[in-house]
């Protein structure tokens, strides 16, 4: 796992694309760490006498309909939006992961319980999930993360479980299983190893999915509450103005486009080191 | 292939009964219905509450509720939506209409573009055109679509002093207006959907050319139009079909936030209006009908796949 990460270097400096989605990624990881560095102005501030203006010097994006500074906003929002997608994803893949695991090592009713579950989500197009969730239960961070977690557990699941299975079934789970080792020992300190890399590879794969949807029920407006600048919700408060200042939902937007790229790019490099398809 | 539909009908059945047991719930378990919508913050008076619950049988048990609602829906009736009194059958048949129609022009529009786009990068590979349409393909799958929609819009405006009509208007209606209306809404859709079969179908392009029967093609000294299109594309066509399934699905998620942009009266804004106001009746029934749908469309695909490919039949 760490050799494949440490060996994205050395990879990079082959790929342009990918050297570029590190540099990226490493400036959105500045953002997120510490945005009053990058942002001078605050976030918050409100002032009507500035409100619309086009990007200039004083203001790098433009202001707002209450004259707060875009740049500052989005730069604060990096933290909000990839931290709730990364936050989500993290869950999903800890709970979906842990039961997939189970599922395929065990098997039996338990695995054919969850199974069904995990049909059931899969039978809503994720968006439409997504938005059933969060319609329900309102607006606001946690909700959205929940929505999000149930979204994507059944990749998760199928992805462990498809990984315990063929693990459970290698010559060394045999002989723990023989020497009369315990079943949650072999499957913590055997199976969980071996399945663990493909669970990250497909948190990575999943993260611009979920941050699609994320900023589509940001922008529907169930995603979490004003003025937070989530980038979907910046770019959905842009949508009013759209005609007079374009600049208000066009940054947002290239926000989310740099950011998915350079995950995307980077899924694809680990999963050819991992030699997946 | 009798026992194969079998099977799959009946895990698709269990799989939508679960689904709309899940949807039912979770509006349920959630505190604030329709009845607390209506009354406000105020809710002094109990009786008008009580009342209310009644009326919209809401004071019955959950399960007796869901019984009821399943009774109805599996002999055809969906009920009413509790807000505008019409038949939720009526409302879904509607509002599907729009939907449908702005899903099949993406989808005809997506294929038409992202096919041979796919094609050539495939046929291509490692050159200057296979990198500048993989580049597409890349930002065309992470540009958020709503983004794409609102930069058409602007676009349209500045550049062509155009924008399109705000009021939704049927294609029998007014079909000039319905066509100008849907312009930006499939455009948006289709450059994303475009971008996935372009991917798709490279990948699959690239892998078909190095197999052997093509080397033996070269070798016998066939044209290279022979090669590509007899050859390399049928092979092809078979996991294209299960991919255009996927599409179809994915599309009749992205319908949701372009509806919304848009204004357009589909099944992504009744949904969304529906549990607004939290009209139990419309967010079940287009729930259940969006569910059937996608389970449906994989169906026909799984069901077209085995007829393409023998192997698949047992």
């Amino acid at each position: 796992m760490s050799a494949t990460l440490a060996g994205l270097l050395p990879a990079a400096r082959r790929s342009p694309a990918l050297m570029l989605s590190l540099l990226l990624l490493a400036g959105f990881a500045v953002l997120i760490l510490a945005p009053g560095w990058v942002a001078l102005q605050p976030p918050y501030a409100v002032d009507p006498a500035r409100a619309l203006q086009p990007p200039s010097a004083a203001h790098l994006f433009g202001t707002d309909d209450v004259g707060r500074d875009v740049f500052a906003r989005l730069v604060h929002g990096a933290r909000i939006t990839l931290g709730l997608v990364a936050g989500a994803l993290l869950l999903s893949a800890a709970i979906g992961g842990a039961l997939g695991m189970i599922a395929g090592y065990a098997g039996g009713w338990f695995d054919l319980a969850a199974g069904r579950f995990a049909d059931m989500i899969l039978t809503f197009p994720p968006i439409i999930a997504g938005v059933v969730i969060t319609g329900v239960l309102g607006q606001g961070a946690a909700n959205l993360v929940l929505a999000l977690a149930i979204v994507y557990l059944p990749t998760f699941f199928r992805i462990a479980r498809s990984g315990a299975i063929a693990e459970a079934s290698r010559t060394y789970v045999e002989a723990a299983r023989a020497l009369g080792f315990p079943g949650w020992s072999i499957l913590l300190r055997q199976v969980a190893p071996n399945v663990l890399p493909l669970v990250v590879l497909q948190f990575v794969i999943l993260f611009p999915l979920a941050l699609q949807i994320e900023a589509a029920l940001g922008f529907l407006g169930l995603g979490v509450a004003p003025p937070t600048p989530d980038w979907g919700a910046v770019l959905e408060q842009g949508k009013n103005f759209i005609l007079v200042a374009w600049w208000l939902s066009f940054w947002p937007g290239l926000f989310l486009l740099a950011s998915a790229v350079a995950v995307t790019v980077l899924g694809r490099a680990l999963r050819a080191r991992l030699g997946g398809d | 292939m009798i026992a194969l539909i079998a099977r799959r009908l009946g895990s698709a059945a269990v799989a939508a009964l679960l689904s709309a047991l899940a949807v039912f719930l979770l509006m349920r378990a959630v505190p604030g219905d329709i009845v607390a919508q209506m009354l406000g913050q105020s809710g002094s008076d109990r009786s008008a509450e009580a009342a209310l619950r009644g009326f919209f049988g809401l004071d019955r048990p959950v399960h007796v509720q869901f019984l009821d609602w399943l009774g109805r829906t599996l002999a055809g009736d969906l009920g009413a939506s509790w807000y505008q009194g019409r038949r939720v059958t009526a409302m879904v048949a509607e509002a599907f209409g729009v939907t449908l129609e702005l899903g099949l022009v993406t989808l005809l529009l997506a294929t038409l573009l992202g096919v041979p786009l796919g094609m050539l990068a495939g046929i291509r590979e490692g050159t200057r055109l296979d990198a500048a349409i993989q580049g597409f393909a890349m930002l065309g799958l992470s540009a958020p679509v709503f983004w794409v929609g609102l930069m058409l819009l602007v676009g349209s405006a500045a550049f062509l002093d155009w924008s399109p009509p705000f009021v939704y208007r049927d294609f029998s209606d007014d079909p000039a207006d319905n066509i100008a209306i849907l312009i930006l809404p499939v455009l948006s859709l289709a450059l994303l959907q475009a971008a996935a079969y372009a991917q798709f179908v490279r990948g699959l392009m690239v892998a078909e050319l190095r197999r052997e029967h093509i080397r033996t093609a070269v070798a016998k000294g066939l044209s290279p139009r022979a090669i590509y299109f007899k050859h390399a594309l049928r092979n092809v066509l078979i996991p294209l079909t299960t991919f255009m399934g996927l599409i179809l699905v994915q599309i009749l998620g992205g319908v949701v936030v372009i509806e919304s942009l848009f204004s357009l009266p589909g099944l992504g804004r009744l949904i969304l209006s529906g549990l607004q106001g939290r009209d139990y009746p419309v967010v079940q029934g287009a729930l259940l009908f969006v569910v059937l749908l996608a389970i449906g469309v994989n169906l026909l695909v799984d069901l077209l796949y085995a007829v393409i490919d023998p192997r698949l039949r047992r």
